[in-house]
C-alpha cells in the first residue's frame, strides 16, 4: 500500500503506479485471476479490469478463461509467446524450479525440501510432476516449453550426461538424468554441475556480467566451483574441472565420499560443520548453523569463519592457477555475508601473485540462491537455440 | 538438541475394547524440532496425536509439557498448554474467507468503547496477513474466500489458525496426504517455517520422502508400540522401512 503514496499527483501517474502493482502481483503468483488481483492489490475490480486490458494491448500480459469455484474467471499471466524455459536445481536438500519466458523473466518458481541422500527416481519423478503442474498453472502446455536444464550437485560427464564420480551423489550413479527427464516431459533437457551453472548465471545476469573469465565458488552442503575462460564454461574432459571440494587439504584427514583422503569437503562440507557443533549445540542442520550465526551465536559464527578460511586458501590456489578477472561466491554459506566472505578475501589478499592485481575482487553472488537457476535457464536457452538451428 | 524436551510422553497406553491402540508409548519433542511419527495403518499414529491433543484420554502413562504433568488433558486445556493440532479433515468453513477461518471460534472483540460487541476486523485481517507471511504462504489475500483455495492453501489456513493461540507445539495429522506435488512442496515449506519459528512439530505421515525431507527425528510405531527412533539425516529408507514392517535391521539405535 505504501508504494503508491508518493504518486497522488496526476491521473496518469496513479495509473502507472497501479499497473506496477498489478504486474508485481502477477509476477509473484505466476498466474492469478482478475478477482484475486483485486483482492491482492486492493484495487477495485473495475480498475483491475481496465489496467489488465491496457497491459494486454501492450503485450505485457496474457489472459485466458478459466473456472474458479464454478464461475468463469479471467486468468492473467505474464506474456510468454516466444515459449517457456525451465531451469531446475536439484540440491542436496532442496529442489528448486524456475519457469521463465525467453527473456529470462521468471514467471513462476518453487522450492521443495528434499531428504538427505534422496533417490534419483523419487526426485526426478517429483521434479517432472512439479514442472507439469506449474506449466499447467500458467495456463500453458509442456509443448510450449523450448527446453529445460537441470543443475545437480556433482560433476557431470559432458559425454554421457551422468554423474562423473561415483559416491558423490549416492544413488545417482550411471543415471542418464537428462534422458530420464526428457522422456517424461517430451522436451530437450541439458544437465550440468550446479557450480558450473551458477558461474554461467552470474556471468550472463549477475556479478560477472561483461567479464571474460571468472571463478564462481559454490559453498553449500559441499563445495564446488565453476570456471569461466574466454566467456565459456570450462568443464574439463570428465566434467570435473573446478571440483575444489575434492582437492587435498589434509593429508592425514578423513576419507571423503569420493574415496580420497582429506578432501576440502571433509573439512568444511555440511557434515563436518554440523559435526563440529554436536558437542556444544547438539544436533543442528546447516540451515540452523547459518540462522544461529546470523542471530549472533559465537560458536556458529566461528564455524562459518573457519569454513571461509579453509575454502579461501583453496580458492586462492585455484585463482593463481588461471588468474580470473573476478571471484564470485554463492551457495548457502554465502548467506552469512561478510562473516564468510572476509576470510576468503583475506586468503586471496595474502596470496602475493594475486595481490599484484589491483582489480581482482571477491564478490558475493548478485543472484543469491537463484544463480544456479538463472544458469540453468541460460543453458536451456542455448539448447533451444541449438535445437532450432538443427531443425 | 541438548535442552529438556518441551513435550514428554511416557508409557502411554490406550485400549479400545480388545484393541490395544497404544502400548507403553514414549515420545519426546523439543522446541525447534520436527518429530515425525510413522507406521503402518493402525500402528497408533493418529491415536497418539489424539492423546496429545486432548481428544482421547489415555488409560495409563503421563504427558508432560515443559516438565509439568498435564493429564487429564482436554482439547481446551491442551490449547492453553500450548498444543495445537491440525486434524486430517481440517474443519474449515468453505463459505467464509481466510481471515474468518483463521479466527473461527477465537474472534477478536473490538477494544473501542463504542464498538461494544463488534469484532476487530482490521486487527484480525492484519494478524491473518502476518501469519500467512510467517508461513511464506502463496495465498493472495487474507480476504480470499476459502472456496477459491487449493488443498495445499487450505492446509496453510489450518496451520495459520493454530498460530493464533501462540502455541509451542503443533501436531499435524497427515498434512500431505491427497495433495499434489506443488501443494506438498508448499506444506513442507510451511513445516520448515514452523521449525525455524522455534516451535516443536509432531508430523504424522505415510510418506517417507516427505518425512525425511523436513523431520529431525523419526519415531516408528508398530502395533501401538515404539519400534525405533531414528535421526532423519543419518538413517536411510531401508532401516526405517525395516522398523515399520518389523524386519530385523542392524543399524537400529537402541532406546
Amino acid at each position: 500500500m505504501t508504494s503508491t503514496q508518493g504518486s497522488t499527483g496526476s491521473q496518469s501517474s496513479l495509473r502507472e503506479a497501479n499497473s506496477v502493482r498489478i504486474l508485481d502481483a502477477v509476477r509473484q503468483f505466476g498466474s492469478i485471476t482478475q478477482v484475486e488481483l483485486s483482492h491482492a492489490t486492493g484495487l477495485s475490480p473495475a480498475t483491475v479490469s481496465t489496467i489488465v486490458k491496457d497491459l494486454l494491448a501492450a503485450g505485457t500480459v496474457e489472459t485466458r478463461h478459466t473456472i474458479r469455484s464454478g464461475r468463469r474467471a479471467q486468468l492473467v499471466t505474464l506474456a510468454h509467446r516466444a515459449g517457456l524455459l525451465i531451469g531446475l536445481h536439484v540440491g542436496e536438500r532442496s529442489l528448486r524450479v524456475a519457469i521463465s519466458d525467453s527473456a529470462f523473466e521468471f514467471l513462476d518458481q518453487r522450492e521443495m525440501p528434499l531428504p538427505v541422500d534422496h533417490r534419483h527416481d523419487t526426485t526426478l519423478d517429483r521434479a517432472a510432476m512439479l514442472i507439469s503442474e506449474l506449466v499447467d498453472g500458467l495456463g500453458s502446455a509442456l509443448s510450449e516449453t523450448l527446453a529445460l536444464a537441470i543443475a545437480v550437485p556433482a560433476p557431470v560427464n559432458p559425454a554421457t550426461g551422468a554423474v562423473a564420480i561415483p559416491g558423490i551423489l549416492p544413488g545417482w550413479e550411471g543415471v542418464p538424468i537428462g534422458e530420464v527427464l526428457g522422456r517424461r516431459l517430451g522436451r530437450p533437457v541439458a544437465v550440468d554441475n550446479d557450480a558450473n551453472l551458477g558461474a554461467l548465471g552470474e556471468m550472463r545476469f549477475g556479478a560477472g556480467r561483461g567479464m571474460g573469465s571468472l571463478l564462481y565458488v559454490r559453498a553449500s552442503y559441499g563445495v564446488g566451483s565453476g570456471i569461466v575462460l574466454s566467456r565459456e564454461l570450462h568443464r574439463g574432459v570428465l566434467g570435473i574441472a573446478g571440483e575444489i571440494g575434492h582437492t587435498l587439504v589434509d593429508p592425514h584427514g578423513h576419507i571423503c565420499r569420493c574415496g580420497s583422503r582429506g578432501c576440502l569437503n571433509t573439512v568444511c562440507g555440511a557434515q563436518a560443520l554440523v559435526d563440529s557443533l554436536r558437542h556444544s549445540r547438539g544436533t543442528v542442520t546447516l540451515t540452523d548453523v547459518l540462522d544461529l550465526a546470523e542471530a549472533g551465536d559465537p560458536g556458529c559464527q566461528q564455524v562459518v569463519i573457519d569454513a571461509g578460511g579453509a575454502i579461501g586458501s583453496v580458492v586462492a590456489n585455484t585463482a593463481v592457477s588461471f588468474s580470473p578477472e573476478v571471484i564470485i561466491v554463492g551457495g548457502e554459506l554465502a548467506r552469512a555475508g561478510k562473516l564468510f566472505l572476509e576470510p576468503i578475501r583475506e586468503s586471496v589478499r595474502r596470496r602475493i601473485p594475486l595481490a599484484q592485481s589491483q582489480t581482482l575482487e571477491v564478490r558475493a553472488a548478485e543472484l543469491g540462491q537463484r544463480a544456479e537457476l538463472y544458469g540453468a535457464l541460460a543453458l536451456a536457452a542455448d539448447l533451444a537455440h541449438i535445437e532450432s538451428v538443427a531443425s | 538438541m541438548t535442552s529438556a524436551p518441551l513435550l514428554r510422553v511416557r508409557h502411554v497406553s490406550k485400549n479400545f475394547g480388545a484393541v490395544q491402540a497404544l502400548v507403553d508409548v514414549d515420545l519426546d519433542v523439543h522446541a525447534h524440532e520436527v518429530v515425525a511419527i510413522v507406521g503402518d495403518n493402525a500402528a497408533g499414529k493418529s491415536t497418539l496425536a489424539r492423546v496429545i491433543s486432548g481428544s482421547y484420554q489415555p488409560d495409563g502413562g503421563s504427558v508432560e509439557i515443559a516438565g509439568e504433568n498435564v493429564l487429564p488433558l482436554t482439547t481446551k486445556s491442551a490449547r492453553t498448554h500450548g498444543i495445537a493440532t491440525v486434524f486430517q479433515d481440517l474443519a474449515l468453513a468453505d463459505n467464509l474467507d481466510v481471515t474468518a477461518n483463521i479466527f473461527l471460534g477465537q474472534e477478536l472483540p473490538s477494544t473501542r468503547r463504542l464498538d461494544h460487541g463488534l469484532l476487530d476486523e482490521q486487527r484480525m485481517e492484519s494478524l491473518a496477513r502476518d501469519y500467512l507471511r510467517q508461513l511464506n504462504s502463496r495465498i493472495a489475500s487474507p480476504r480470499t474466500p476459502l472456496a477459491q483455495l487449493s488443498a495445499g492453501q487450505r492446509q496453510c489456513v489450518a496451520i495459520a489458525r493454530t498460530l493464533v493461540g501462540q502455541p509451542r507445539i503443533i501436531v499435524l495429522d497427515e498434512p500431505t496426504s491427497s495433495l499434489s506435488v506443488t501443494q506438498t512442496a508448499e506444506v513442507l515449506n510451511h513445516i520448515s517455517r514452523l521449525r525455524s519459528m522455534g516451535l516443536g512439530v509432531v508430523l504424522i505421515s505415510h510418506s517417507l520422502a516427505d518425512v525425511r525431507s523436513v523431520a529431525d527425528r523419526i519415531e516408528v510405531l508398530r502395533h501401538g508400540r515404539n519400534n525405533g527412533s531414528f535421526s532423519a539425516t543419518e538413517t536411510g529408507y531401508e532401516d526405517i522401512i525395516a522398523a515399520i514392517t518389523g524386519a530385523p535391521s542392524a543399524h537400529r539405535i537402541p532406546r
